[in-house]
């Protein structure tokens, strides 16, 4: 039986994504935050929960119910610390318990606030991680050696979805790596090697950016200036937290549970038209796939090598992904946002008229694809694992 | 012993039992009195059984390689000066995993699933590293 459509994306936004911006992290939250509420035809007054790693609200104590009332000027009814998938999943639960009306999931990085090269809070002083010189790509790259070792998994297939996301990012202007390709999985193998087995061109570069989710039931979405994008199902799964245990193939074990969250969507993995992964390295790609159903745990590589491209049976993240598209820190709304574009046929590219939603789907110059009803968008694929199935009418 | 200018850990009340360890050319681990299972990083509570009784005990400091990799960019630049270097984890034959580091092994002859044992670096008068290295056994 179908799920019923009670809960609806109503608003989404993105500020330009890119490297030294020159802007704050709240100022690109803000935007995105504003963006996102004008897209759904709402004001900060209709939004009564907040969902966001954190809020500068209030007297700056933090993402509470109290501080987030006192600056918004509302009651608050629902608060927590997350973003992206899981967040989505939280506000879709609270908004169909009737606990919150509409729920914002607001997001702002930039690097000026971090210490440039590698974000610090990637290589934290931890006891027993921080002696041993690993880092962020060290730490997925243990996970993607160990599915090499169990599974046959190849640098090959890892190049091969690299290039593949790169190569939507060189024709969507949108990207932080718009016009840098075309890149064959040649290409990817042959850029300098970071963290063996991963590429330069397989690991993410950190950008700054802001983003934003409005979340509503389908009554209050009637009132609403888009087109609602509906929350079908989802799953999350965690088992530790990335940099301070060692990392494992764990979160693999997600699978059954996503795949439930199919059943209770009532749609099957043939009936979905493409996937967001989230890929800060080229690994999660495979791993998502598998994660999330759609071939066998171990049997990612050669399925993306046959499934992903914009042609092929499953595209993966029309915009680029983490690799091209934008990686702000912490991209999570990122992979849900192109998928409401996608819906919503607001995808910039190179086709003469893509301003007006008229695409040549030459894959040279368009990455649209062909009228998407269901999507998948993920959450990142490090100690957890998060998915959701998106829809539109 | 030459200087050490690459991060040193800091050890907790809870860790502290561990880093003593290695001071001593041992891998001690909390194991739970209540089900006997070992734990690592140093927990307040057995993962199994959540029981908080244990006994730090001494451990074979033998493993096999469950993931390796190698790095190529220094995690700071304190690390420069071993690239190539080898970041892995051990799963110890008592249970549980270790981030650490491979030495004295050809990158080549690296393999998962290969056995490996504890080595000991005195980093510092107080601290005493842990990098793995084949075992000869
Ligand atoms: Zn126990």
């Amino acid at each position: 039986m179908p799920a019923p459509r009670d809960v609806a994306i109503v608003g989404v936004h993105a500020t330009k994504q890119g490297r030294n911006l020159g802007r704050t992290a709240l100022s690109l939250m803000l935007e995105s935050f504003n963006g996102a509420l004008d897209d759904a035809g709402m004001t900060k007054n209709d939004v009564d929960g907040v969902i966001s790693f954190e809020f500068p609200a209030g007297t700056g104590a933090g993402n509470t119910l109290g501080e987030v009332a006192f600056q918004l000027g509302n009651p608050m009814r629902f608060t927590s610390h997350f973003s992206g998938v899981p967040a989505l999943l939280y506000a879709a639960a609270m908004v169909r318990d009737h606990v919150a009306d509409v729920i914002a999931i607001p997001f702002g990085g930039s690097q000026e606030e971090t210490d440039g090269a590698t974000a610090a809070y990637t290589r934290p002083g931890y006891e027993f991680t921080e002696w041993t010189g690993s880092t962020t790509p060290a730490q997925m790259a243990l996970q993607t050696r160990r599915h090499m070792a169990l599974y046959g998994t190849t640098s090959e297939q890892l190049a091969h979805c690299a290039a593949t996301l790169r190569n939507n990012a060189n024709i969507n202007p949108e990207a932080v790596m718009f016009g840098r390709g075309p890149y064959t999985a040649q290409d990817v193998l042959d850029s300098r090697m970071i963290a063996d087995p991963y590429t330069l061109l397989m690991c993410a570069l950190v950008n700054d950016g802001g983003s934003c989710i409005i979340v509503t039931s389908a009554d209050r979405a009637k009132d609403c200036k888009s087109t609602p994008v509906w929350v079908l199902s989802g799953g999350i799964g965690c088992f530790y937290t990335s940099y301070y245990f060692p990392p494992t193939l764990q979160p693999l074990e997600t699978r059954d549970r996503m795949l439930g969250a199919f059943s209770r969507a009532g749609v099957t993995h043939d009936d979905i038209d493409f996937v967001t992964t989230y890929d800060h390295f080229a690994s999660g790609v495979p791993m998502e796939y598998e994660a999330a159903g759609f071939c066998e745990v171990g049997d990612g590589g050669p399925f993306c090598v046959e499934n992903i491209g914009l042609d092929q049976r499953f595209p993966v993240s029309p915009d680029g992904g983490n690799l091209g598209y934008s990686h702000c820190i912490n991209p999570y709304n990122l992979r849900i946002i192109e998928a409401v574009r996608q819906f919503r046929n607001d995808t910039p590219d190179l086709c003469p008229n893509s301003h007006l939603g008229e695409h040549t789907y030459d894959r040279s110059i368009c990455r649209k694809v062909r009228d998407p009803k269901l999507a998948v968008a993920c959450g990142p694929f490090t100690g957890a694992f998060s998915m959701s199935i998106l829809a539109k009418d | 012993m030459t200087e050490w200018t690459k991060p040193l850990p800091h050890p907790t009340p809870l860790s502290q039992p561990f880093w003593d360890g290695t001071k001593e050319r041992e891998i001690r681990l909390q194991r739970c009195d209540a089900c006997g299972a070992h734990r690592f990083p140093p927990l307040v509570l057995c993962r199994v059984c959540l029981a908080e009784e244990h006994q730090w005990v001494p451990t074979s400091a033998r493993g096999t390689l469950y993931s390796y990799v190698i790095q190529h960019r220094p995690a700071t630049p304190a690390f420069i000066d071993d690239l190539p270097y080898v970041v892995a984890i051990v799963e110890l034959d008592e249970g549980p995993l270790m981030l650490t580091n491979i030495v004295g092994c050809e990158i080549d002859a690296l393999e998962v699933g290969m056995r490996v044992e504890a080595t000991y670096f005195d980093a510092s008068d107080d601290i005493t590293l842990y990098p793995f290295t084949p075992s000869k056994e």
